[in-house]
């Protein structure tokens, strides 16, 4: 029944994949090997290689968004830390306590968790591997516990420094911000951050504010309805706004680039995940997922890992192309409110 | 060896009718070319792996041990020290996860016998989660069995209702069932958000939109208890399978729906309600699609969420499509779409390569199954005349 031709074919393939799949072995070890010569704080835990593991939520490791950013935070472990990494994909949401066994059965000393909707997931596995610690991007940690350190960010303050920057940029004194569901705290903060911020700089300025009123089955995935509000703040005279709300308030920045006014984006430099405004994103409110995940690894493995909330750094994303119509006043001032947020001196006096 | 003495010709005659009645010729064509298909599949992926950077030798050990064996049972790569072939977390994580796949391969294939194409299973699977939630966390206080029961009846009731829509609706108007039921699928998707992230919602779930939990005495008890649970759905889906075929090939009914698909005009001749039996065969489609959303949150989520379905609905036409639309035949597609989902946390643990490469090599699988003839060709298995098993007389179901 099989003969001939597709034999031949046959034989070819499964040769092919022996072989090739012997070259990729000896790559592994190879890199596997040097690694430890690079990595000389492997010594600082006596030269035991830390295991870190990364699972997702349903989405690509390369997203350019969450997911993305705290798998580099992990891949700087194994830069600097000389860790071995390695990340599994989430596809569906049931998945998300077998994806993290996949890890603990292979005694990891590390999972990371991105997005809170593994939260319960990971907290169940914490319960039952009190020996592996636990990094919960996203995970706000309402009952401290031993292992799981929950990466979260003062959105406030990531939305001050977007209205800083939104008020100064403003000729026409009207500003606006289309956001996500306010069902949702830190979309409130990042709404409220940004006028005290916008105010700070301005006092006189005007700040057109819309949440989305579909709630969570809506808010963050209506990018028609983000549009059409940004637009209609364009023609009451808003020009530079900030859309904060997933998809709906990448529609805001859609609406901004099809009406050349100056946009902000939210949580990821979106310079890089929404191509389409680039022209006219000037900067982006974000969350440093990369550098806070590093660090509490880095915690780990100088052994000063705690429990608890970790609050990470915000801050705003580079100008890219309009680098140029940023004056350097603009630019000192928005470095000088950002190291007052650091320490302490500048409050955004947002409660939710 | 010396030939064995021909036959006198009349035996001759009777062994070779004997032969031709017996199914195995057919049966075997109908197993061997969706086998040689997933064969052609997994080697069609191992060069898109290797493309893609990773190792495929690698990948498909990953394959098995997170699907079947245990970690490390082929890779050698084991944080445990268990490495047996076989491992029962495997095997009932890939149990589980094609129980769903079978029962809502069941409402397509089903469809199928009757000439109707299903594209519903996902609407009609989540009209019965939200029925069946809503039973399980509504009611308490009942004894288990009486609410689980009561729980899958109203998931399985409210699927069919679902179902029967677009059946009454082509029976009676003459409209599409492919149209109205994709145009139902956006109303319960869209029905279920709203219902979630509204009066459903669990009002402790934070952010989350979710149900509450059901109530415990709604839950499927395991079959298989431990650490490795299975719970019971998983025999209901292979008993409904069975059912299933013993209805279509040994009941009245099963007669009617069947010619009603086969030539929808000669039954009418027949004297059979043509109509009838369309809004019939959907409603039953529709209760099973439901029967497979409420096995999922009474065995294994115990509350309803937005994110619930994977695409059920859609894996489910391309199962009952791999199965030849056989009740039976489903089972092992679903048991293939089970391992492939189940293993492939494993299979990324040890390649890291993207994990849409699994669903690459599930598209590729269904590639092959529905064109057969490349199969055929590239085999060269030649295709033996039907008409072997069509001559097989029809069970006595005259009506």
């Amino acid at each position: 029944m099989i003969r001939g031709r597709f034999g031949a074919i046959l034989a070819v393939i499964a040769a092919c994949a022996l072989l090739l799949g012997a070259c990729g072995d000896d790559k592994k070890e190879d890199s596997g090997g040097s690694k430890p010569a690079g990595g000389a704080s492997t010594s600082a835990s006596g030269g035991k290689k830390l295991k870190v593991g990364l699972v997702t939520d349903v989405g690509k490791v390369d997203d350019k968004s969450f997911n993305q950013s705290a798998w580099e935070g992990v891949q700087r472990a194994q830069k600097e830390l000389g860790a071995d990494v390695k990340f599994i994909e989430t596809t569906d949401p049931k998945d998300y306590a077998k994806n993290i066994e996949t890890f603990a059965n292979e005694k990891y000393d590390v999972i990371v968790t991105v997005g809170f909707g593994l939260g319960e997931a990971t907290a169940a596995a914490a319960k039952k591997y009190p020996n592996i610690k636990f990094i919960g991007v996203d995970q706000f940690q309402a009952e401290s516990v031993t292992n799981i350190a929950g990466l979260i960010f003062d959105e406030d303050k990531a939305g001050y420094l977007a209205g800083a920057l939104a008020a100064q940029m403003s000729k026409s004194g009207t500003i606006g911000q289309v956001l996500g569901t306010d069902v949702v705290p830190p979309v409130v903060k990042f709404g409220k951050g940004y006028e005290a911020g916008a105010k700070a700089v301005k006092p006189e300025i005007k700040v057109l504010t819309w949440y989305h009123p579909g709630g969570l089955a809506k808010g963050f995935s209506d990018p028609e309805e983000g549009k059409k509000q940004a637009l209609q703040m364009i023609s009451q005279g808003a020009d530079v706004i900030f859309g904060a709300g997933g998809n709906t308030g990448n529609g805001a920045l859609l609406g901004c680039a099809e009406k050349n006014v100056l946009a902000i984006g939210v949580d990821t430099d979106q310079y890089l995940t929404l191509p389409q405004a680039q022209k006219v994103l000037v900067s982006s409110a974000m969350k440093l997922i990369t550098p806070g995940v590093f660090d509490i690894i880095k915690g780990v493995q100088e052994n000063s890992f705690k429990g608890g909330n970790f609050t990470g750094q915000v801050g705003l994303a580079p100008f890219h192309d309009l680098e140029s119509q940023v004056s350097q006043a603009v630019k000192d001032k928005l470095k000088q409110i950002d190291a007052g947020l650091k320490d302490g001196s500048i409050k955004t006096n947002v409660k939710v | 060896m010396p030939a064995p003495p021909p036959l006198p010709p009349a035996r001759r005659h009777a062994l070779i009718d004997r032969m031709r009645r017996v199914r195995l010729p057919g049966l075997g064509q109908s197993i061997l070319v969706p086998l040689l298909a997933v064969i052609t599949a997994l080697l069609v992926g191992a060069v898109i792996i290797l493309v893609s950077g990773g190792n495929p030798v690698r990948a498909y050990e990953g394959l098995y041990e997170g699907s079947i064996g245990c970690p490390g049972a082929l890779s050698g790569d084991a944080g445990i020290q268990v490495t047996r072939l076989v491992c029962a977390s495997s095997v009932t994580d890939t149990l589980i996860t094609a129980t769903p796949f079978v029962i809502a391969g069941l409402a397509v294939a089903f469809a199928f016998k009757g000439g109707l194409f299903n594209i519903g299973v996902e609407g009609q699977l989540l009209a019965g989660s939200l029925a069946t939630v809503l039973v399980g966390y509504k009611l308490d206080g009942l004894p288990a069995a009486l609410h689980i029961t009561l729980a899958l009846a109203a998931g399985i009731a409210a699927g069919a209702v679902y179902g029967a829509i677009p059946g009454l609706l082509k029976a009676y108007t003459g409209a599409h069932e492919v149209i109205v039921t994709i145009m139902l699928n956006y109303v319960a998707g869209t029905m279920t958000s709203y219902l979630l992230s509204g009066v459903m919602k669990d009002p402790r779930s934070g952010a989350v939109a979710r149900t509450p939990y059901i109530d415990t005495a709604a839950r499927l008890p395991d079959v298989w208890p431990g650490p490795e649970m299975l719970h019971l759905g998983a025999v209901f889906a292979v008993l409904t399978a069975i059912g299933l075929w013993w209805v279509l090939q040994r009941t009245t009914i099963g007669y009617e729906v069947r010619t009603v698909g086969a030539n929808p005009h000669a039954a009418r001749y027949a004297g059979m309600s043509v109509a009838r039996t369309v809004a019939l065969t959907m409603a039953v489609a529709g209760g099973l699609a439901g029967m497979a959303g409420a096995i999922e949150v009474t065995g294994v989520n115990y509350y309803h969420t937005p994110g619930f379905s994977v695409g059920y609905g859609f894996d489910s036409i391309a199962i009952a499509l791999l199965g030849r639309a056989h009740p039976v035949g489903v089972i092992p597609a679903a048991l293939l779409f089970g391992a492939l989902r189940g293993g492939s946390s494993r299979m990324q643990f040890l390649t890291q390569i993207p994990v849409d490469i699994i669903q690459v090599i599930q598209a590729l699988v269904l590639l092959f199954v529905a064109a057969p003839a490349i199969v055929r060709w590239l085999y060269r298995v030649r295709q033996r005349p039907h008409t072997v098993i069509e001559e097989r007389p029809e069970p006595a179901a005259s009506v």
